[in-house]
């Protein structure tokens, strides 16, 4: 999927811009050069003999500034291909899903918002059911399905086998177990429920026909 | 010789024991698992997995991530040859002939013929690896800083000749990564540059949360945008093992493709990248009637694949031997290596023998290991391409979030890998190819180091990198290479490889 197809673009053109791609990608890299230029602004340069701080980052962002003012240029001078139009649905829902599951992981708090740390039991399951709208294509059903079994896996995975120092559930969580339980004891407990819920869930769907394939099954693979 | 000998025999000693074996199994199991999957290429597998090798021991955590970067450039062509979908760069040439001869029926065949031209290549890299590995440390020792900026410098020139595209944007990508890695403390003078006053950006960005960004979420994205067509494969599988003719006619392109694979292999500036191309251009020039090229012609397959797995192995020597990282994928074996306490480099292979060999031996049995693995497993494969992209990306999703928070259990990385997600993804759109900037900063910091140290020797004098003999060969090709690649003439003749 690394080769997006391209195609010639579209003759109908409007004002002095005849690559809108070039054009476009030489004003950010404007924007960048500018905003390191800025950020540097009170370090000193120093000389050749001691470099500064700044020295190499204020280097760097004339390069890119001048790489950005040539592609601005040639977007005038030449032509070449257009923006494509891309839909805003996919990159927010995908960045919101990546944000929950940031401020859930552990305890988390911004000015007077704060939130308990839910581990991975919670957070997991939110960036694949959130994450999952960023397609139109989504069912909620088969969304869950994956998130209630890969959520344990993961659990099992990381918390158990590799003992990996990562939240799976918060401490009420475990509070709700017997006192003699160890928190392992309770990560595996946790594991068996979720994957027999998506087992559950797997069976009690099947019944019905499927409505959509989107990839072609071949029946006599073997 | 006999030290070659000696050396191997103490690496298959290492790497031979029963866990260590058992680590290059699980790595090229579990790396060619996810390296399968359509839209997730070697980089993003590695960084995804990083965490899993934290807790063992230094030998067997490289040994580990060594067999996943395998099994995952393998998952890779499978995926090529199977749906038509290159992992990476350096499968699309697979997916000329591998779909062709796949879409007859002989999907089986082509998935064989690349299991055994890799493990062939493989052999003979590992055994390249050996032999180049103590001269080219030694050689090593008598880098200066200046020597060091100068192969550097170097080596960025070849990714911008490499790259596919406009050069003046890959020259961008490029200069951005190394603005990126100037992020964070000054090491000499204590100063915090780029960070926005933030406190978790004072020790600059992290590599696994840029990589993880730029290719794993900004690569959802854009699949996200094109509408799904998956085009696998309808006919049966067909047997797995070439027949007499078909080695007959594989058995010189794997030869030619492992040379030309090794040697560009060896190039800083990820010269593998080159590696599948160059090879399909010889066997296509070569052929009695290249009019089968493209219709699925076993050469076409058999050259380019090793060829790759040739480039992907000598690509280690660069790291091992002068501590620079020549791409991507090794760049975050710097990184393992790092958490590890190990600094690649030159005295990796005096001060820690062990790992060293161990990990070339290691090399080997990966490759061995991927031939057991990968023939009788195409079955399971196959399912797993079935997977539809709409189930297979949240998952994908999960596993990035968590991965990159048990690296360094900080919330802001989950955030970060956002970020740069997003920001990959308007690169990707403004037709910027996201590998260069990669290296660049990867590089950026060795870079700027050996050019502070070689100023403060030469006391501000910037002759010294021309002065110095080996520093200005060095200089000297790069600039030649970059007027070659912006004479118009050849400009075109690099596109055309490309576009084949």
């Amino acid at each position: 999927m690394s080769q997006p197809v391209r195609r010639a673009a579209a003759p109908l053109r409007r004002g002095p811009i005849r690559a809108g791609q070039n054009f476009a990608g030489g004003v950010f890299l404007l924007l960048l050069a500018a905003l390191a230029l800025y950020l540097a602004r009170d370090l000193p340069q120093g000389t050749l003999r001691s470099m500064g701080p700044a020295m190499l980052p204020d280097w760097l962002a004339y390069g890119v500034g001048a790489c950005g003012l040539a592609m601005v240029v040639m977007s005038l001078l030449r032509d070449g291909e257009d923006l494509e139009k891309s839909a805003l649905r996919g990159p927010v829902v995908v960045l919101i899903a990546i944000l929950a599951f940031a401020v859930t992981i552990r305890p988390f708090s911004m000015g007077p918002l704060s939130l308990p740390g839910l581990g991975m039991l919670v957070s997991g399951p939110l960036a694949i059911i959130i994450g999952g709208y960023a397609t139109e294509d989504v069912r909620l059903r088969p969304l869950l399905i994956l998130a209630l079994s890969l959520t344990p896996f993961c659990m099992v995975l990381f918390g158990d086998l590799l003992n990996l120092p990562i939240p799976i559930f918060p401490q009420s969580f475990a509070n709700l177990f017997p006192a003699g339980w160890s928190q392992k004891d309770v990560l595996r407990a946790t594991a068996l429920v979720l994957t027999v819920a998506a087992l559950a869930l797997y069976l009690t769907g099947r019944r019905r026909p499927a409505t959509r394939i989107d990839v072609v099954v071949d029946e006599d693979e073997s | 010789m006999g030290d070659l000998i000696s050396n191997l025999n103490l690496g298959f000693s290492i790497a031979l024991s029963f866990q260590n074996l058992g680590l290059a199994f699980l790595g090229c199991l579990v790396g060619t698992l996810v390296g399968v999957l359509p839209g997730v290429g070697p980089i993003a597998t590695i960084a995804m997995l990083l965490p899993i090798t934290f807790g063992l021991e230094p030998v067997g955590a490289l040994i580990m991530l060594a067999g996943i970067y395998y099994g995952a450039q393998y998952g890779g062509s499978t995926t090529a040859i199977l749906v038509n979908i290159p992992g990476e760069a350096t499968s699309v040439v697979t997916t000329l002939d591998g779909h062709q001869m796949a879409r007859q029926g002989r999907a089986g065949v082509a998935l064989g013929i690349a299991a055994i031209g890799s493990f062939f290549a493989g052999t003979v890299a590992t055994v390249v690896i050996a032999a180049l590995g103590a001269p080219l440390t030694k050689l090593a020792l008598i880098f200066g800083p200046a020597e060091y900026f100068s192969l550097m410098v170097m080596g960025l020139v070849f990714a911008v000749v490499l790259a596919r595209g406009s050069i003046l944007k890959a020259i961008a990508m490029i200069i951005l990564g190394v603005l990126l890695s100037t992020v964070g403390t000054d090491l000499e003078t204590g100063q915090e540059r780029l960070t926005f006053g933030l406190p978790f950006l004072a020790d600059g960005i992290d590599f696994a949360v840029l990589a993880m960004g730029i290719f794993g979420v900004a690569e959802i994205l854009r699949n996200l945008d094109h509408t799904e067509t998956r085009d696998v494969v309808h006919q049966a599988i067909g047997r797995l093992l070439p027949n007499r003719e078909d080695f007959r006619q594989s058995y010189m392109p794997v030869l030619r493709g492992t040379t030309i694979g090794a040697i560009l292999g060896i190039l800083p500036g990820n010269g593998a990248v080159l590696g599948p191309f160059a090879s399909y251009t010889v066997e296509k020039k070569l052929a009695k009637d290249p009019s089968r090229f493209g219709r699925g012609a076993i050469e076409g397959v058999a050259g380019p694949e090793a060829a790759n797995n040739a480039g992907a192995q000598t690509s280690f020597i660069p790291l091992l031997t002068l501590g620079i990282p020549p791409n991507a994928v090794m760049a975050l074996m710097v990184g393992a290596m790092t958490i590890h306490g190990i600094v690649p480099g030159p005295q990796v292979m005096t001060r820690n023998p062990d790992l060293f060999w161990g990990m070339i031996a290691s090399m080997w049995i990966g490759n061995l290991m991927l031939l057991i693995i990968n023939l009788p497993l195409v079955g399971l494969w196959v399912r797993l391409l079935k997977v539809p992209y709409h189930l297979m990306f949240p998952a994908i999703l999960m596993f990035c979030c968590i991965g990159i928070y048990s690296i360094n259990s900080l919330p802001t990385d989950v955030m970060f890998i956002g970020l740069f997600g997003i920001v990959g993804y308007i690169l990707i759109k403004f037709g910027f190819e996201p590998a260069p900037l990669l290296l660049g900063f990867v590089l950026g910091k060795l870079l700027e180091e050996n050019l502070r140290r070689a100023l403060i020797l030469s006391r501000g004098s910037l002759e010294t990198f021309i002065e110095r003999p080996i520093s200005a060969v060095l200089l000297a090709i790069a600039a030649i290479l970059l007027i070659l690649a912006l004479l118009p003439s050849i400009r075109k003749g690099r596109d055309e490889v490309f576009v084949e």
